[in-house]
């Protein structure tokens, strides 16, 4: 009878549930750990260094049924028998639905992501762009799109939770309502009915939204644990304590029912 | 969706076609913003053309995806009553729709939560269609376009038509932005530019307006809980909002039926979309927005009359497949048939049927719900590459989409092949990857990757 812990997920808190149990697979779809905490920070070298867990990077975990987790990859598509499965997919900015931005559909309007992604790449999503929030994503992408040239302005809707780059015009307190614009964005609107506020860019970096791409394990599951921390900003310490927490979580569900 | 269809049913003939698209691909209208219900007829007035088309093409769906590499489900409609004044109008509903040739029944409160255990207990009775589909309607006209291309139509996207040559009453040729087109026959399926088109022909004069419709789209685990489509009783009005399984599990809510003047605008407006959400969780309780991935809007073309099928009553060689409405995709595989006879009266080869002619596209194996995915890596190495976790899309599926003979020329027309970049997180998770795979089969280089028309670029 298995008694694995599969966990998706090799960030921080992937690594810190792993570290904490006997057995357990890690599985993240990037071929390196930290997750957004990067793969060389020492805080990822260290926790990926103290586990004994089983690595399978570079490869997708798609369906659970709990009792198997199925995981596929380049080298191949895997089975795992596993007694619970840890969810340690980190969280993602909201998108347009949920943050409740109506208006037209046109480019320009990217999650931070994947205008973090592309800016890094020295493509910015455009020269006067507006990051939507004010936490780390809001920062993350401030940072990158300075570097990549372009004027940025950030709007807090609920004010900053952490200090944004120099450089960065910083607006408080707007909820912006809808997007404007044919084909590419040209302004967006604010909640005071209004105001409009010229752009060629919109980047989405308010809220969280925990990624879970495992079917079977979406919004519940079977033998699911969820550690996905949602606070902004993220800390090391606070992702650690999800996932050692997860560990307990974890043996104390195997303890009572051992596995299908 | 209607220009499609037509495209494939002509190119079973011995005609030569040119399929000629304004926008930037096929599928960008109302084809890719509908509920994708392929209904059996029962809201359709008995005696109509629309009814007669719905009908005859009603049966043949289970065959005719199965050509496109289309999923179709009969999963069947349930129109529930929640009020006494809605129950009441349910025994002329039913003779309504026994009139127009669909089959469909009355059932209890009770035996339609049996049918759907997730509607309303305030339900008091519904109307049932069994008959009705879903369908997935854009890799229905994709798959139609995509056919047509494979038996030699040549498919020009980008290409509005912009001038129109006529001499004694016929047309000689049309002109695009950079071409002069001559032909023996031309068909208007331009959605809702018909009568543009139809006024540059010297043709008919009818209007055609925009009745935009707006929508959520809430995850695939909600969708995936569903039995039926579930919408309310009908008024004269309207049809009301439905929620609507889809095909790859995702729930529709919508649509509303706005008229309105821009042809062009497809914004969502809040207090719209609050209203049809509440129409729908009416229905529906458990429905929640923290589910929703997705709103949008689509024009579907408004004409007065619908259904303007024929010839044009002065020029000789224009036919008409215009005013289709909100029923393109229930009518489509029997309006295609329609207009290639009507062609066949002027272009006497369209009538012949071409022997070597490809009648179907061979399925694309998906990882997304393959119960045997190790046989795909034996098919080919990259189903090994997951690209957009939420759809479990490959890049051999990706590879797949642009190796065809109509392939994407756009991130939309990615996401519209193969569901990339559509999922619960919109693109968050894998966009730079599908945006690196369209560079790496097309040579766009990055600053010039369209989102979804050439202009509209992902970076600048």
């Amino acid at each position: 009878m298995s008694e694995t812990v599969a966990i998706v997920g090799a960030g921080i808190t992937g690594l810190a549930c792993a570290e904490a149990l006997e057995d357990a697979v890690v599985v993240d779809r990037i071929p390196v750990t930290g997750g957004v905490n990067g793969w060389d920070d020492p805080d990822t070298r260290r926790l990926t260094g103290a586990c004994r867990a089983r690595f399978l990077l570079g490869t997708t975990a798609t369906r659970w049924d709990g009792g198997s987790l199925w995981v596929i990859g380049p080298s191949g598509i895997e089975r795992i028998a596993a007694a619970a499965l840890v969810i340690a997919g980190g969280a993602r900015p909201q998108g347009r639905a949920q943050l409740g931005i109506a208006g037209d559909r046109p480019a320009g309007v990217l999650p931070a992501t994947a205008a973090c992604h592309l800016a890094e790449n020295g493509l910015p999503v455009g020269r006067r762009v507006i990051v939507y929030g004010g936490g780390d994503w809001a920062h993350r992408a401030s940072v990158e799109l300075l570097h990549a040239g372009a004027q940025v302005t950030v709007m807090a809707p609920y004010g900053l939770l952490r200090e944004m780059p120099a450089g960065a015009r910083v607006r408080e307190g707007d909820r912006v309502t809808a997007v404007r614009g044919r084909l590419r964005v040209d302004h967006v609107e604010l909640d005071d009915g209004r105001t409009g506020v010229e752009c060629d860019g919109l980047v989405l970096a308010h809220g969280l939204a925990p990624n879970r791409n495992v079917d079977g394990a979406v919004l519940d599951g079977e033998r699911v644990i969820y550690a996905q921390p949602l606070d902004d900003p993220a800390s090391v310490a606070g992702a650690e304590a999800a996932g050692r927490h997860a560990a307990v979580q974890a043996m104390e569900l195997i303890r009572q029912g051992g596995t299908r | 969706m209607v220009g499609c269809a037509i495209a494939r049913e002509l190119s079973f003939s011995q005609a030569s076609v040119m399929l000629l698209e304004a926008a930037h691909d096929v599928c960008e209208g109302a084809s890719k913003g509908n509920t994708g219900i392929a209904t059996s007829g029962a809201d359709c007035t008995a005696g109509t053309l629309e009814c007669d088309l719905v009908t005859r093409s009603s049966p043949r769906w289970e065959q005719l995806c199965a050509t496109l590499d289309t999923p179709f489900h009969r999963i069947g409609t349930l129109a529930v009553a929640l009020t006494e004044e809605q129950e009441q109008r349910l025994p002329e509903l039913l003779d309504e729709a026994h009139a127009a040739g669909a089959r469909a029944e009355i059932v209890s409160g009770e035996a339609a939560r049996g049918l759907e255990p997730l509607l309303s207990a305030d339900a008091r009775a519904a109307l049932h269609f069994p008959d009705d589909g879903i369908v997935d309607s854009i890799r229905l006209t994709i798959g139609y376009a995509e056919l047509a291309c494979r038996n030699g139509v040549e498919v020009r996207r980008s290409s509005p038509v912009v001038g129109v040559r006529s001499e004694g009453g016929r047309i000689l040729a049309v002109r695009t932005p950079d071409a002069l087109i001559t032909a023996r026959c031309v068909v208007n399926a331009a959605g809702l530019g018909a009568d543009t088109l139809s006024a540059l022909a010297g043709g008919d004069e009818f209007a055609t307006w925009p009745r935009k419709g707006q929508y959520w789209l809430l995850d695939r685990e909600i969708g995936g809980r569903f039995a039926k489509v579930v919408g309310g009783v009908p008024t004269p009005h309207t049809r009301g909002i439905y929620a609507v399984p889809t095909t790859n599990r995702s729930l529709l809510l919508g649509p509303t039926a706005e008229d309105r003047e821009d042809r062009a605008d497809r914004g969502v407006d809040s207090p719209t979309l609050e209203h049809v959400f509440e129409a729908a969780n009416a229905l529906v309780p458990s429905l929640r927005r923290e589910h929703a991935i997705k709103t949008f809007a689509a024009n579907r073309p408004a004409s007065d009359p619908v259904y303007r099928v024929g010839r044009d009553s002065t020029v000789e060689n224009l036919v008409l497949a215009a005013g289709i409405r909100s029923t393109g995709v229930s009518s489509s595989p029997a309006m295609a048939e329609l207009v290639r006879s009507l062609v066949a009266e002027l272009v006497p080869k369209a009538g012949e049927d071409r022997p070597d002619a490809v009648r179907e596209l061979e399925p694309l194996p998906r990882l997304l719900w393959n119960d045997s995915p190790e046989m795909l890596l034996d098919l080919d190495s990259r189903y090994g590459q997951v690209i957009c976790a939420c759809e479990q899309v490959t890049a051999a599926e990706i590879a797949a989409a642009y190796g065809a003979a109509l392939p994407p020329r756009s991130l939309e027309g990615l996401r519209k092949r193969t569901r990339a970049m559509g999922g619960r997180c919109q693109g968050a998770l894998c966009l730079s990857g599908c945006s690196f795979m369209h560079s790496l089969h097309t040579g766009d280089a990055p600053g010039r990757i369209p989102v979804s028309e050439p202009e509209a670029t992902l970076g600048v």
